[in-house]
């Protein structure tokens, strides 16, 4: 059973917003798969504010090379998008990598960014696309890097009178792009391990590295570090050697040792020389 | 409480339901479909699959609020017309059916399946049931039944 609240539909962004700034303990619902089974164990809320049907959240739009991602879209819509297939690569492959087929009809790519779990799996393509957030409230209007919106494991900075409207990414084109995960089974299964990558490459040298990993420190990062280290440099075995130690050493220094490092760091160490040799 | 309507198995219903409910929990309490059931109520087994506009979803999950103005299949809709879907012939005949719990969930989700895609490969057709548990048959027969039916089905087109 789940506790008592009061539900309400949102037809308009106007509407919704207009609902978090008014009502008490409001809660912004789109599919539903992470709210209803906190609900379920007994987070109460006054109301739920259902935005799934709200068309401005459903909606893709390119503007200045920039695409924009309405919050609402849901992971199976995401995965099989033409647009984000062509100019987003990892994050189709991850969305399509997400729970099971029926929570990737009903789980929104908001929904996974406002939940803001270590193992979210389209969090790291989102950061190699260097994905920027509007969140809105009734007065207010703002674009915060995604990086600056996930605070800790389960925590952002979005406002409890804030929607969070769109997901702006920069397109890649002309990148090896990719998304690789480890989980105990094939489906259903949260990742233990998420890498995303998209990689240029002339002439026998990389020209840009852009990396991103999940599941191994409280936040999915992006190892900018040894993204510098690749970018311009030769591709061989010892600058490769050399990436993967400095992004191991890096994990280690954000989270120190965790008993599960023992088995994730040898297998993040395969998954960064494949991803990298190409 | 609020009023719904929707598409239930091809007919218009209209109920009341509580702003907390969940759409399962319409299903079975208020409108008596009770080959929807609840196994986890998490959105982990898939026993509560029913189809929103031709998608499987977990009812457990979904507010009943969410069905308003949509389209809803339960397994009933396959035999509607009264005769055996080939999906339920062949679940049948494969041996595809023990406890019979998950059974609803698997058969909506083949269904769905076989309208999107009429040749699947056993790629696709454990993909299609891969948000359902089965903890009788190892899949195997299921997975079976599944590339008879749409063998069946393609004749029949």
């Amino acid at each position: 059973m789940l506790p008592k609240f009061a539900s309400v539909i949102a037809k308009t962004r106007e509407e919704a917003l207009s609902w978090l700034s008014s009502l008490e303990n409001p809660r912004i619902i789109a599919g539903g798969t992470d709210l209803m089974v906190k609900m379920r164990a007994g987070k109460q809320y006054s109301h739920v504010i259902d935005v799934a049907g709200v068309p401005e959240l459903l909606t893709m739009t390119e503007t200045d090379g920039r695409l924009s991602v309405g919050s609402a879209m849901t992971h199976a819509r995401l995965s099989t998008s033409e647009p984000i297939i062509r100019n987003a690569r990892s994050l189709a492959l991850a969305c399509g990598l997400v729970g099971s087929p029926q929570i990737r009809n009903m789980g929104t790519i908001g929904g996974n960014l406002a939940n803001a779990s270590p193992a979210a799996d389209s969090i790291p393509p989102l950061l190699i696309h260097d994905a920027v957030l509007v969140l809105e409230s009734k007065e207010t209007r703002r674009r915060v890097p995604l990086e600056e919106v996930i605070v800790a494991p389960y925590v952002t900075s979005i406002d409890r009178k804030e929607l969070l409207g769109s997901v702006e990414i920069n397109p890649l084109r002309g990148y090896r792009e990719g998304y690789r995960r480890v989980a105990k089974r094939a489906t259903w299964a949260i990742s233990r391990l998420g890498v995303a990558f998209a990689i240029k490459e002339d002439k026998g040298r990389f020209t840009d590295v852009k990396l991103a990993i999940g599941s191994c420190t409280p936040m999915p990062f992006r190892p900018k570090k040894v993204e510098d280290l690749l970018k311009g440099a030769e591709k061989n075995e010892a600058i490769i050697t050399e990436a993967i130690r400095m992004a191991l050493e890096e994990i280690k220094l954000i989270s120190g040792i965790r008993p599960s490092y023992a088995y994730k760091l040898p297998v993040l160490k395969g998954i960064l020389e494949e991803v990298l040799r190409g | 409480m609020k009023t719904i309507s929707f598409v239930l198995n091809g007919k218009k219903t209209s109920i009341e339901v509580d702003d907390n409910e969940t759409l399962l929990g319409a299903l079975r309490e208020r409108l008596g479909i009770t080959s929807v059931k609840e196994g986890c109520g998490i959105g982990e087994c898939g026993t509560c699959t029913v189809l929103v506009d031709d998608e499987p979803h977990y009812s457990c999950l979904t507010l009943a609020s969410k069905a308003n103005g949509r389209d809803i299949k339960t397994v009933e809709y396959l035999s509607s017309s009264g005769v055996l879907h080939p999906l339920q012939e062949a679940f049948i005949k494969s041996g595809a059916v023990q406890c019979g719990y998950c059974t609803p969930g698997m058969l909506l989700c083949a269904y769905s399946l076989l309208l999107k895609n009429a040749d699947p490969d056993a790629r696709d057709i454990k993909e299609a049931i891969s948000g359902n548990l089965c903890r009788c048959t190892g899949y195997i027969q299921i997975e079976e039944a599944i590339k008879n039916a749409a063998e069946i089905c393609k004749c029949d087109r």
